[in-house]
């Protein structure tokens, strides 16, 4: 059994639009190379290759803390990553990245404009009401003028294929957005474990981001002179994102601070303690929520903010990324909007397509949704990380009928979409050593995109996976696994 | 030098090297505890207690167990979760202050960090036998001292690395004056018919500091008293010794930033070595000595804490 090699004709990609393999079992455009290295090693050989990338994980130490129940202490669970990495053709990123960053233009002009003349609003492009009703509408944000206009600096944006290969837009994460430094671990696990893969393509690199991402945070800087201080403002060591935090701040040369290492003078600067006392702070890369940043504002309880800070921010005297109050176009139902937001904002026509979405509040898309919530997946509005979903077709009566009262008492709260068939690749699946499989595994994919002086989008970003057969759910925290995403030269 | 080194990180760079010393001690106490035990007469019945004693920590100890035999001590010292000194809990530690300061050491300090501490939780089990208890103390120790070759040939040596370095240097000052006192303590009186045992003790008072070598390349005369314990505490070359971790304390300190009150404490400390003759205090007047030395080590790190550890 330990010569048995890979036999593409018995991978079933029909139940789902595979990203390497065609319905009839060959090799999509791109892929041939790829999957006949793969071919070529037998079932002992995959299963090592998979056992020496999960040593490179553990040793080099990447790992996703998780929560278990009363343990508010969380586990450090290493990172999960599958072999198999993910193809994409440099010129459907090209028209991607497009996408991406007029879309992200546009979200940023929104958050702007809610903060100030509220042109939209007044226009009728969004209803009013759904941002008054917004959970992370903040009023202390009106008027406030942040550099360059840009309040979304770092944007996830989650991607998705359907059952018939077309892209969509999930979401737009534009508050705390996770997960690129795993895209970058990604790659360095894959050229560890795989060299022999890189020598038949030409990868676009993805370790430049670091770099872009400390420009991006010093060109937010109030004072011109100098060379700004960037700091990375962290929950700390139990964060789920801890890992991601301390290595931004590494590779970027960034102190990575806490918010007790924090404090706001009389003058509203921001001060670090250090060793030579107190030394002053430019730009804050803040990853923890709006509403535990500063608990002189909002939670009074949080350890993990610095008093006086949105004072600091609102005086001009430090930079937030990303800017406080950014979350309002965070949001599943202002999501909605986002193409009409393009055509307003940038008289452009959008690049790329939302999911087909409805929204509760409106009386006819409710209806249609409480009629058809076996069919549909209903979306809270401000979560994040798969929670406080239905996913109709998987769910119980019970389950249904409980988000149906939830619906009816929160319409403004919900959207819902059709469930999507997700897009798969082969992935390797079963127990290490008892004949591990390749089978079709469905994913995502989330780029990240900067906005300072200048826009950048990542090559490629951090394509998440479902390991359990049929699931959708991708997050880390439930079971997801991830892998190397690559965007190939194949076009001379 | 970067002189605006967060207090929060200098005080976990401190600790970092004073875990990573803490594990290495131990486990070598253990290894010579063991091998002085071979070579020495029953009726002496030194045992295990003197390591309880050298650590300090006989109030935890006889809480968690009830005698001091081989196996409790070795599982005390070495895999004992409730103990926070423990080898294990010492390189837990360690591993937490190393994520919380990854960014301000080498990548690659993280690997072997991490295959440190996944060694020390797979290796060190209880009830280990004496043969394996061996090889995982020795697996242990090379992996402290790769780490610790590894800072010092790769890492820049500015404020983060001399926080490690002080750490490390006031740990092991620390533990040269625990075996000191605790050692000379349990000899035997003149005269004695087991004296010619003496000598044994005293070498392995040596090893405990891994001086033996140096000892005898020092010094051309045979162990004793006088001269070993000048040797231990007062030789300038000696890695271990007391004055050499002094002197190597107050390098560091004096390059770094606002050192004033540290770097007093540390000459106070090097003054008190100075003004005594350390070869010739026995009884209860090195007991008192070594008392000394700890209560000024005590008042370095108080100093050091005020002064780096606050902030603002």
């Amino acid at each position: 059994m330990g010569k048995v090699t890979i036999d593409w004709k018995q991978y079933d990609a029909t139940a789902s639009w595979d990203e390497l393999v065609t319905p009839a079992g060959r090799a999509r455009s791109g892929a041939g190379s790829l999957l006949r290295v793969l071919s070529r090693l037998t079932d002992d050989e995959l299963t090592e290759r998979q056992a020496a990338a999960e040593l490179a994980i553990r040793s080099m130490g990447i790992t996703f803390t998780v929560y278990s129940g009363e343990d508010a202490t969380g586990i450090d669970r290493a990172w999960p990553f599958d072999i198999v990495p993910r193809l994409i053709r440099k010129r459907e990123w090209d028209q991607i990245s497009r996408g991406l960053t007029q879309r992200v233009r546009a979200l940023n002009a929104f958050i702007d404009d809610v903060y100030h003349h509220q042109r939209a609003l007044r226009d009728g492009v969004v209803p009013t009401r759904y941002v008054r009703h917004s959970k992370e509408f903040r009023q202390r944000c009106v008027g406030i003028a942040p550099p360059h206009g840009v309040w979304a600096h770092v944007c996830g944006t989650d991607l998705v294929r359907d059952s018939e290969g077309a892209l969509y837009v999930l979401e737009d994460n534009l508050r705390v957005p996770s997960g690129v430094s795993y895209m970058l671990e990604n790659r360095a696990v894959m050229k560890r474990v795989f060299p022999e893969l890189f020598d038949d393509y030409v990868i676009h690199p993805v370790d430049d981001y670091p770099q872009r991402l400390a420009a991006c945070l010093r060109s937010l800087a109030p004072w011109s002179q100098g060379s700004p201080r960037v700091v990375v403002l962290t929950p700390g060591i139990h964060n789920s994102a801890y890992f991601e935090h301390a290595y931004l701040a590494s590779v970027m040369g960034a102190d990575l601070v806490e918010g007790a290492d924090l404090m706001v003078g009389k003058d509203d600067r921001v001060y670090m303690k250090t060793i030579t006392g107190r030394v002053r702070v430019d730009v804050i890369y803040r990853r923890i929520d709006d509403l535990f940043l500063d608990p002189s504002v909002f939670n009074p309880s949080s350890v993990l903010g610095a008093p006086g800070l949105m004072r600091a921010w609102q005086a001009g005297k430090v930079a937030l990324a990303n800017a406080p109050g950014c979350g309002v176009a965070d949001d599943k139902v202002i999501y909605t909007f986002v193409p009409d937001l393009v055509r307003y904002y940038l008289s452009e026509e959008p690049i790329l397509a939302n999911v087909p979405s409805y929204r509760c509040v409106e009386k006819e898309s409710r209806d249609y949704v409480l009629d058809n919530l076996d069919k549909l997946v209903v979306k809270p509005a401000n979560e994040s990380g798969g929670y406080g979903m239905l996913m109709g077709p998987k769910a119980s009566l019970k389950e249904r009928n409980a988000f149906a009262r939830a619906v009816r008492a929160n319409p403004r709260n919900y959207m819902a979409q059709p469930m999507l068939n997700l897009s798969s690749a082969p992935t390797l699946v079963g127990p290490p050593g008892s004949g591990q499989r390749m089978q079709p595994r469905h994913l995502d994919l989330r780029p990240f995109i900067l906005s300072g002086a200048e826009t950048y989008v990542t090559m490629g970003g951090l394509t998440r996976v479902a390991m359990r057969k049929g699931s959708m759910v991708v997050n880390s925290s439930q079971g997801g696994g991830s892998k190397d995403t690559w965007v190939v030269d194949l076009d001379p | 030098m970067k002189h605006s080194l967060l207090s929060s990180a200098a005080e976990r760079l401190y600790w970092l090297g004073r875990h990573t010393e803490r594990a290495e001690n131990t486990a070598r106490l253990i290894m010579v505890n063991a091998g002085l035990l071979m070579e020495m007469p029953a009726r002496l019945a030194l045992g295990w207690r003197p390591l309880i004693d050298i650590t300090g920590t006989a109030k935890l100890f006889d809480s968690l167990y009830s005698e001091a035999t081989e196996r409790n001590v070795c599982r005390f010292l070495t895999c004992d979760g409730r103990h926070p000194a423990s080898i294990t809990s010492a390189i837990t530690a360690t591993r937490e202050n190393a994520r919380t300061v990854r960014e301000t050491m080498p990548r690659v300090t993280f690997e072997y960090i991490n295959d440190l501490h996944d060694f020390a939780h797979s290796e060190l089990t209880p009830n280990l036998s004496r043969v394996k208890r061996r090889a995982a103390l020795d697996g242990l120790s090379l992996r402290v001292q790769r780490l610790e070759g590894f800072l010092s040939q790769n890492m820049l040596h500015d404020a983060p690395w001399q926080f490690l370095r002080l750490g490390n240097r006031i740990e092991r000052a620390d533990m040269t004056t625990r075996i000191i006192d605790v050692r000379t303590a349990d000899l035997l009186p003149p005269g004695h018919d087991l004296a010619p045992f003496q000598e044994i003790q005293w070498r392995s008072v040596l090893i405990s500091l891994f001086a033996r070598q140096s000892y005898h390349a020092t010094i051309s005369a045979l162990v004793q008293r006088p001269l070993v314990l000048d040797f231990l505490l007062s030789n300038p070359d000696l890695p271990r010794s007391y004055a050499y971790c002094l002197q190597a304390i107050r390098r560091g300190v004096q390059a770094l930033p606002r050192n004033a009150k540290p770097l007093s404490a540390c000459n106070r400390a090097l003054r008190d070595l100075q003004a005594v003759n350390v070869g010739k205090l026995k009884g209860a007047s090195l007991h008192r000595f070594i008392d000394n030395c700890q209560t000024r080590l005590g008042e370095l790190h108080a100093a050091m804490r005020e002064t780096w550890f606050r902030g603002g």
